[in-house]
């Protein structure tokens, strides 16, 4: 691939957790290979499928998460093949633990960085423990958070796996520092992400210093949040919005939108402009703000709010998505080919430059390019 | 960066605060004289900028922006999540700043692009309303119940600042082996975005619209959070594939119903399997429960609180909350870095700084302006100082935080 990365090798052994990593590597022009096992990488095997395609080639994580990179497969008894590969690479991602790792360490190179992203870290009590995205959060302080006080927690986007993609972005981070310690130094080091902690770094807001400094217990809150008002989802004519009031101009925009609306007089009282004030009287400044919600759709109160400068968006789902008027404008979305010829819509880039960074390609059939590699 | 030895300089404006400053401490609303430092007391600032230097400087005054463009000029990246349009207007736009610093690496993070023909380009975002933007607050939740939302964090602003340390280390590449620098555009509304891939494919080819499904995974059952012995005790497993199943049952025994030993059937019947669940994870201490799940393999953890995170082992064998010095509370507590280098391990030099802290130092140093000249700029409300720098305070956990954080003093001893 063409991108700054070009010319930089990787060996991706990881299955979800660092799916997301080495996909961001791909499309900056690394060269990242999956190392599979005869029966597939364990992303082959998450659902939805594709109808019309045969397994392993079905998953749609797969053909998502694989994209730009290339697959291998070694049988795990051919150790002169697996050690001639690592021995290639700049970087070997992986999700075990030193001692579980089917790379053993005298066939790493001394140039090579290792990344390992693990349920708990390589040290401490929790070392040996297992994980997953649910696990995760349940470690980090935000679910007991989130949800409703009556319902049990909840995790946060749960379908999304969030915090294996947010343990994977941060593996990415440093493995580029590495890359650059190696390049500008000559040091050669590895790099460890522990799971819980990628989802303890998402914790701030309701973490563990808020606590030591307030000594407020926090509960489930529901779709609000006491760190202002209005702050939260907001129920209108064709599901909810979302209102984030904190800064004062904010807070002065809104208070007018719902005097204009509903004839509401009392909120723009300068008492309100205080958002202590409101955090206390929330219940009442609830109540006036659906008040001006309930009256609109999603997309009418997202234009109207917006246009009055204030924080609010609809609360989308997939089809709005793929059918809302900025990211078409944008030219956003991408394509990716499946095995069976059909192509089908996927998210862009991630982010764009104006040097030519980006590129990818569609995800690897299994062992499509072991012949290259191996033999 | 900043705890990997970046000098990260954070300007600060005293109109126009970071949100973060306008928050204040819960402790300090009864101590009026110690009001003027509010701003350096809100614990996110030590969470979120430990060992960055503070720099006052309005940006809406001629001399200010121009001061910035000085220390710009001295600079390797530069990083700003005003809103597009505000950072234009400001002047801070990529072809401004490149012309100071020609080789710059520019990384701006506004909510929609910087493309002002683009739609939602006057639009207002922050990461807490991103969220439901791109779909994860409709994901959160029981499936009958409304949206719970993502009310607690955000998790697009923390995504959106992975990807733009990915795009910096990656532009200092660019800028050392071609000489070229870059100006990378993070929408907030894309990159998050790019995280729900495999939906985006199912509605395209078959018009799946997914929604939430509680705590349960979509690759097998039981995944869950179940109540156990206590108030408020909760449970949460991943037993999803055939062996943690086999694992579980045999710890559980006859309290689970042996048709669930088939695999399809946890997935038909997930309402009665996590029902029989509850009523046998409830007999049980959570961490006695946690221990025996996981020395069989299975995935498990207690629902953490943040009172149960202080007293977690785990979590303080591997440091991480950390305490450094703050020249306005003595020392601070905050989260570590979780991107753990074996050679080069960081370090913090300070917990989060007071607003303009650094405002003198770094203008001589990097502007090269003499004491005169920073007067002047003071003078004029170009820029500013910590206000009262004499003015010190304690957290109340000053004297006990020791107990709860291995390796920090005893204040009583200090």
């Amino acid at each position: 691939m063409v991108g700054p990365y070009e010319g930089v090798t990787v060996m991706d052994t990881t299955g979800l957790t660092g799916a997301y990593a080495t996909r961001l590597f791909a499309g900056l022009g690394a060269e990242v290979i999956h190392l599979e096992p005869p029966q597939g990488s364990a992303l082959r095997r998450l659902t939805p499928f594709v109808e019309s395609v045969d397994p392993p080639e079905n998953s749609l994580w797969w053909n998502y998460l694989a994209m730009g990179t290339r697959s291998v497969v070694i049988d795990p008894e051919d150790t002169e093949s697996l050690e001639r590969l690592i021995s290639q690479a700049d970087v070997v991602f992986e999700d075990q633990l030193p001692e579980h790792s089917g790379i053993p360490a005298e066939i790493i190179g001394s140039s090579t960085i290792r990344t390992r992203i693990l349920p708990f870290g390589l040290t401490g009590p929790k070392r040996g423990w297992k994980s997953s995205n649910l696990v995760a959060w349940a470690g980090s302080g935000i679910l007991y958070t989130t949800g409703f006080v009556d319902r049990p927690p909840v995790a946060p986007a749960a379908p999304v796996q969030l915090a294996c993609h947010a343990a994977g972005a941060s593996a990415l981070v440093g493995t580029l520092l590495a890359l650059r310690s190696r390049r500008l130094s000559g040091v050669v080091q590895n790099v460890e992400i522990s799971m819980q902690e990628a989802a303890l770094t998402i914790a701030p807001e309701t973490g563990v210093p808020m606590l030591l400094d307030d000594r407020v217990h926090r509960e489930r809150t529901g779709n609000r949040r006491d760190l202002g008002r209005p702050f939260g989802l907001y129920p209108c004519s064709d599901g909810f919005v979302s209102i984030i009031v904190l800064m004062p101009r904010h807070w002065v925009a809104m208070a007018q939108w719902v005097a204009e609306v509903t004839g509401n007089e009392s909120i723009t009282e300068p008492v309100f402009e205080e958002n202590a004030v409101r955090i206390e009287a929330k219940d009442l400044i609830d109540e006036w703000v659906e008040e001006l919600t309930r009256q609109g759709t999603r997309l009418e109160l997202f234009q109207e709010g917006q246009r009055r400068g204030i924080p609010i968006t609809p609360v989308n789902t997939v089809d709005a998505l793929v059918d809302d008027p900025h990211l078409e404008a944008a030219d956003y979305w991408s394509s990716t080919e499946l095995h069976d010829g059909q192509t089908v819509t996927v998210p862009g880039a991630p982010f764009r430059t104006n040097s030519q960074w980006w590129s990818t390609s569609r995800a690897p059939f299994l062992g499509e390019h072991t012949e290259l590699y191996v033999n | 960066m900043a705890h990997f030895g970046a000098d990260v300089i954070k300007i600060e404006s005293r109109t126009s605060p970071d949100v973060v400053r306008l928050l204040g401490s819960a402790w300090l609303k009864d101590q009026e004289d110690l009001a003027p430092i509010a701003s350096d007391t809100s614990p996110y600032v030590s969470e979120m900028n430990a060992s960055k230097r503070s720099v006052g400087l309005e940006l809406k005054t001629e001399q200010g922006k121009a001061a910035a463009m000085q220390i710009l000029a001295e600079c390797d990246v530069f990083l700003a999540n005003f809103g597009a349009r505000a950072l234009a207007d400001l002047g801070f736009d990529y072809a401004s700043v490149k012309a100071v610093k020609p080789d710059i690496v520019y990384v701006q993070l506004p909510g929609f692009g910087s493309d002002p023909n683009m739609p939602y380009y006057p639009f207002v975002a922050w990461g807490p309303n991103q969220a439901p933007l791109v779909g994860m607050d409709d994901f959160t939740g029981h499936s009958d119940d409304p949206p719970a939302g993502i009310a607690t964090v955000a998790p697009p602003d923390y995504m959106s600042a992975l990807h733009a340390a990915i795009a910096t280390l990656t532009g200092l590449e660019q800028r050392d082996l071609t000489g070229e620098g870059v100006h990378v555009d993070i929408s907030q509304f894309e990159t998050t975005l790019a995280l729900l891939g495999p939906f985006v494919m199912d509605y395209d080819l078959t018009g799946t619209v997914p929604s939430r499904m509680g705590n349960r995974s979509m690759w097998g059952a039981p995944q869950g959070v179940y109540p156990c012995f206590g108030i408020e005790n909760w449970i949460a497993i991943s037993a999803t594939d055939d062996e943690d199943w086999d694992a579980l049952r045999g710890l559980a025994g006859n309290a689970i119903d042996d048709v669930f030993d088939d695999a399809t059937r946890r997935i038909e019947q997930q309402d009665l399997l996590d029902e029989q669940i509850a009523s046998w994870t409830i007999k049980y201490q959570v961490d006695d429960l946690v221990d025996r799940l996981q020395t069989l393999g299975v995935a498990a953890h207690a629902v953490s609180s943040n009172e149960d995170l202080l007293h977690d082992t785990h979590v303080m064998s591997r440091g991480w909350y950390q305490v450094a010095a703050s020249k306005r509370l003595g020392r601070d507590v905050f989260s570590n870095c979780l991107v753990r280098l074996d050679q080069t391990p960081g370090r913090w030099t300070h917990a989060g700084p007071s607003m303009g802290q650094h405002t003198r130092e770094v203008l001589q140093s990097y502007a090269g302006l003499s004491d005169a000249q920073i007067d002047e700029l003071i003078d004029v409300e170009a820029a500013f100082e910590s206000i009262a720098p004499d003015m010190v305070t304690t957290r109340p956990w000053d004297d006990w935080i020791h107990i709860f954080i291995p390796g920090v003093d005893d204040a009583r001893d200090l």
